[in-house]
């Protein structure tokens, strides 16, 4: 970094930090609205940032990035509609922890351990990209097909409850997921010649639908109950509690980088694999699901660790890990400037121009979610019967918004009731959702493999990469049987103690 | 940054205005009256995204009018199309933004519901991005006559960023061309096809110059040819496919067109105010520069050409969708 | 969570699962018998059988089909978790539930047709009549948020929104 002043002059300017800040507030609001998704914000500030500097214009991109990974926690947590998809792992534990009148301490959980999640994952991106970056192009087909079964093995930990109904949800939802058009042969699979259908079922009306509509229709099935006024915001998070949670948040924070450095997993596998991880060690375990601080911070963790990370592929390859850094490669090209392994040569001092704004960021996440906070954490404290009508008309807005459709309201509904019917009949929505997510990446990387070695099966062993996956998804399964094993037997033993898994 | 700010401003309190008067006349006098919706048929962050945003921001400094963009995404662009082909309220103030998605899915997608030349007019054509024919950095192959004699012989794959992409659809017409093996390898999206490529898991892709122009200059992708009609200036010492001269490639002259469109009943003053216009912002430097970006070339047609173009178009691929078994 | 201590005198030990079990299978005979082979179509030409657009689904289709079985025959031998009594709920009138279900209907069928702000409103209003909210105020609230949170989605943020009734 001989450049040091020139680094310095190009990053010290008012206006990239305005960009930072302007960019995380943004973020946070838009990520905390249901429907609108930091996807969308980001799409929407491009056209901003065109009469904009280029450190300005990237930075105010990447602070509504990461103010959206967050912003999407909030709401997740009050009124379980998460505002982005990668929240729906957040509100497992933050909605129950809401409801027990600890919003404040779910939401600063939250909070911290994006920040830390963030910082960890910005140093990945600083020190590493380069050597991530390999990884990722080592990353074929066939190594993400054994990536995709290892975390589905998550889904048995997620199983709270009955192993039967969790992977009967892991099976409907991996079933739903391959509504739409054939990935290799474009043919249709079960949209019944519906045009909504062709590009597969939209995963925010799926989202919203899942979590946030049971909890309206449950209300309303309810007999009305007067609104006990409590300070139902509670009291913070003590520092002892984030001492506790401080190995998940960083084990998810790695979680969350390399994830993040593989082009294209994504940030709400990431939140469900750090959570499932957390709740593996935790020897609270039986509080998972329950409303137990570990998972708040761990799900966040899981997904803010990928905000850094894949901005790693994205500068040092020019391959853009999901839609979000896709956007960003447009404004690089706006701005005449082409991500990728020459723009390390050539713009050495922009690149450290902007890892110097991006690690800024992660301190202007931590003042602003924390006015956020202040006030947000006040919706706890509005009565559900003015608060739940709101929350619906929010639902619609945002589901229309995805894709301008009526079709994605209805399926949005149709969703809540799928949702209510497993709430009633002790299915978990969480495995649904991982194998929605999952499913299609499952299947593709197996066909694409296929395509690749020319039918021949050992392009499923070619190298360690897929021996280590292979390994840690065996012995996943096996753990996961041994525990189901000996949880029969204590119940056997002791008719007392919750059969676990 | 005060942009957004003031912008934000103006429109809340805008808006408050705007409730009371949305009835607009259909009195096209002084075209146009309202605000212009540049309708996307893709989601937000694609190059159609990009450009659209691009080209909205330029177009409303020449039109005095807001330029809205929308996103309307859904089966590979048909969705967004087809609800505009459908008409309504509002269509003599809608474009859309039309990319080979428009032709193509003509060819690959049963009941469309509309006709992709007739019920649209065809305003302006604003860039053509080639697509690069390039193989990994170690691959053995140094020409296209190489590389055909090896596919004759043993099976090829080519990756592409999902089907009835232009860039699957330009394997495909490669494959039937010089009746070679080749199996189409999809991903979703050019971002997630370009690792196996780079990686060298896949022979051979059709890229969309953008995604490899950067990694063609530094070495790690080799380009053989080019797809369009003359050669590239980004790349000028890359042939085109027709210069080839065997193995019917000098059929093969395709590119990534991207072009605004509007409803059949669009009225024809509104066509003469939207294509003057249209033509100012490809003057544009904002608008020359971003193109270089894209390695783009600014489209030549517009109008009468730009819908036998288009005809052409659907004609071709509806062959090529045939003879490659993706048709419904 | 925990098993539940009552007894019961019938042979089935969980009503819930034995249900669902077989809504399940149900399903499952369906997706695999008529839903596979009708709505998928198979290309002429394939190199392997796991290449197949059916490939999946039916294997989805079959681990249903056992695993509803399973669900089934745990019903009979079982308990049935307290997660009945856990979520065993006081049924609220007939009418709150049917004004709810009428807001989502109001969502679904008019929202193209007559706007977004006019569907939330009414929507709204007649989720606080069905609880019923008594503080007068608050239907203000239902006027206001629609209102402001279109003009939000459509001016501030450009997702545009069906406004007016009857538009494009």
């Amino acid at each position: 970094m001989e450049n040091f002043s020139e680094v310095v002059g190009i990053f010290f300017s008012l206006d990239n930090f305005l960009a930072i800040a302007v960019g995380v507030v943004i973020g946070v609001v838009v990520g905390s609205i249901p429907g609108l998704t930091a996807t969308m914000a980001v799409a929407l500030a491009l056209p901003f940032t065109f009469s904009m500097q280029p450190v300005a214009a990237i930075l105010l991109l990447v602070g509504i990035y990461k103010g959206g990974m967050y912003g999407g926690s909030i709401t997740a947590i009050l009124i379980r509609t998460p505002g982005s998809p990668a929240s729906a792992c957040t509100l497992l534990d933050g909605y129950p922890m809401a409801q027990q009148g600890h919003a404040k301490k779910a939401l600063k959980a939250a909070l911290y351990s994006s920040v830390i999640a963030d910082f960890i994952s910005n140093i990945a991106l600083i020190f590493f990209a380069a050597y991530l970056a390999k990884i990722a192009l080592n990353f074929g087909a066939p190594e993400f097909f054994w990536l995709i079964c290892f975390s589905l093995t998550i889904i048995i930990s997620l199983a709270s409850g009955s192993m039967i109904k969790g992977l009967m949800a892991a099976l409907l939802g991996i079933l739903l997921s391959m509504v739409g058009l054939d990935e290799v042969f474009g043919s249709q699979r079960l949209t019944f010649g519906n045009y909504n259908l062709m590009d597969s079922i939209s995963f925010i009306p799926l989202l919203i639908g899942l979590f946030a509509i049971p909890e309206i229709i449950e209300f309303y099935r309810k007999k009305a109950i007067p609104h006990i006024k409590a300070k139902a915001s509670g009291a913070g998070l003590a520092f002892s509690e984030l001492k506790r949670c401080m190995k998940s948040i960083v084990r998810g924070s790695l979680i969350g980088v390399i994830i993040g450095a593989i082009p294209g997993t994504g940030a709400t596998a990431a939140a469900f694999i750090s959570y499932s991880d957390a709740r593996r060690r935790s020897p609270n375990k039986a509080n998972f699901g329950k409303g137990e601080v570990e998972g708040v911070a761990a799900a966040e963790a899981g997904n803010n660790g990928v905000a850094g990370a894949t901005l790693i592929p994205l500068l040092s390859l020019g391959i853009p890990g999901d839609v979000i850094t896709a956007i960003i490669l447009g404004a690089f090209m706006v701005h005449g400037l082409t991500p990728g392994p020459l723009m390390f040569q050539e713009n050495l001092s922009l690149i450290y121009a902007l890892f110097l704004g991006i690690m800024c960021s992660s301190v202007i996440l931590l003042v602003v979610g924390n006015v956020a906070i202040k006030y947000f954490s006040l919706i706890a404290d509005i009565p559900k019967s003015i608060l739940f009508p709101i929350v619906l008309m929010f639902c619609v807005y945002g589901a229309y918004a995805v894709n301008n459709a009526t079709f994605d309201v209805g399926l949005m509904l149709a969703f809540g009731v799928l949702g209510y019917i497993f709430n009633r009949t002790a299915i978990p929505a969480a495995p649904f959702l991982i194998g929605f997510i999952l499913g299609p990446m499952f299947e593709d990387n197996l066909r694409r493999s296929l395509l690749i070695g020319s039918n021949d099966l050992s392009i499923f062993v070619r190298g360690p990469i897929t021996w280590v996956f292979i390994v840690l998804t065996v012995g996943s399964i096996a753990l996961a049987l041994y525990r189901f094993i000996s949880s029969r037997r204590d119940v056997r033993h002791a008719t007392t103690t919750p059969p676990e898994l | 940054m005060n942009k957004i700010l003031s912008s934000a401003y103006l429109a809340a309190c805008g808006s408050a205005l705007a409730l009371g008067l949305t009835v607009s006349s259909a009195n096209a006098n002084d075209w146009p009256t309202d605000d212009v919706r540049l309708v996307v048929p893709y989601a937000p962050g694609g190059t159609t995204d990009v450009l659209s945003r691009r080209v909205a921001d330029l177009l409303q400094q020449e039109l005095d009018a807001n330029v809205v963009v929308e996103n309307r995404p859904g089966a590979g662009s048909t969705v967004g199309t087809g609800r505009l082909a459908r008409g309504g309220r509002g269509v003599d103030h809608t474009i859309l933004m039309a990319s080979p998605g428009h032709t193509i899915g003509a060819a690959i997608y049963p009941d469309l519901g509309y006709d992709p030349v007739e019920d649209f007019v065809f305003l302006q054509n604003m860039i053509d991005i080639p697509n690069v024919m390039v193989v990994p950095a170690d691959s053995p192959y140094e020409s296209v006559i190489e590389f055909v004699e090896a596919a004759k012989e043993e099976n090829m794959t080519f990756s592409h960023s999902g089907v009835g992409s232009s860039i699957h659809m330009s394997g495909e017409l490669f494959k039937t061309l010089t009746e070679t093996n080749m199996t189409a390898v999809p991903f979703a999206g050019s971002g997630a096809a370009l690792p196996a490529l780079l990686g060298g898991d896949v022979d051979v892709s059709f890229e969309n110059m953008p995604t490899v122009l950067s990694h063609i200059r530094s070495g790690d992708l080799r380009a053989l040819a080019v797809t369009s009609a003359e050669r590239s200036e980004y790349l000028p010492d890359v042939p085109t496919l027709s210069e080839v001269g065997e193995y019917n490639l000098d059929q093969f002259v395709t590119t990534a067109w991207f072009g605004l469109v509007a409803h059949s009943s669009f009225p024809e003053e509104a066509q003469s105010v939207m294509q003057d216009a249209l033509s100012k912002v490809m003057e544009r430097e904002e608008f020359l520069d971003f193109a270089d970006q894209l390695g783009a070339e600014p489209g030549q047609v517009s109008g009468e050409e730009f819908k036998q173009f288009i005809a052409d178009e659907v004609e071709r691929w509806e062959g090529v969708a045939q003879q490659a078994g993706i048709s419904q | 969570m925990t098993p539940s201590g009552s007894k019961r005198r019938v042979k089935v030990k969980d009503t819930n699962d034995l249900i669902t079990g077989i809504v399940l299978l149900g399903f499952a005979i369906v997706l695999v018998f008529y839903l596979v082979p009708n709505y998928i179509n198979e290309p002429p030409i394939l190199q392997n059988p796991m290449m197949s657009p059916r490939w999946l689904p039916a294997i989805i289709g079959w681990l249903i089909l056992l695993f509803s079985i399973l669900l089934i025959l745990q019903a009979f031998i079982l308990e049935g978790k307290t997660e009945e009594d856990e979520r065993a709920i006081e049924k609220g009138s007939t009418r709150r539930f049917v004004l709810m279900v009428l807001s989502l209907v109001i969502y679904v069928a008019l929202f193209e047709a007559m706007g977004a702000v006019f569907c939330g409103i009414l929507a709204t209003l007649v989720l606080f009549i069905a609880h019923p909210v008594r503080t007068w105020w608050v239907y203000s609230l239902a006027f206001l948020f629609p209102i402001i949170v279109a003009l939000l989605f459509v001016e501030v943020m450009n997702v545009p929104l069906p406004i007016m009734p009857f538009g494009f």
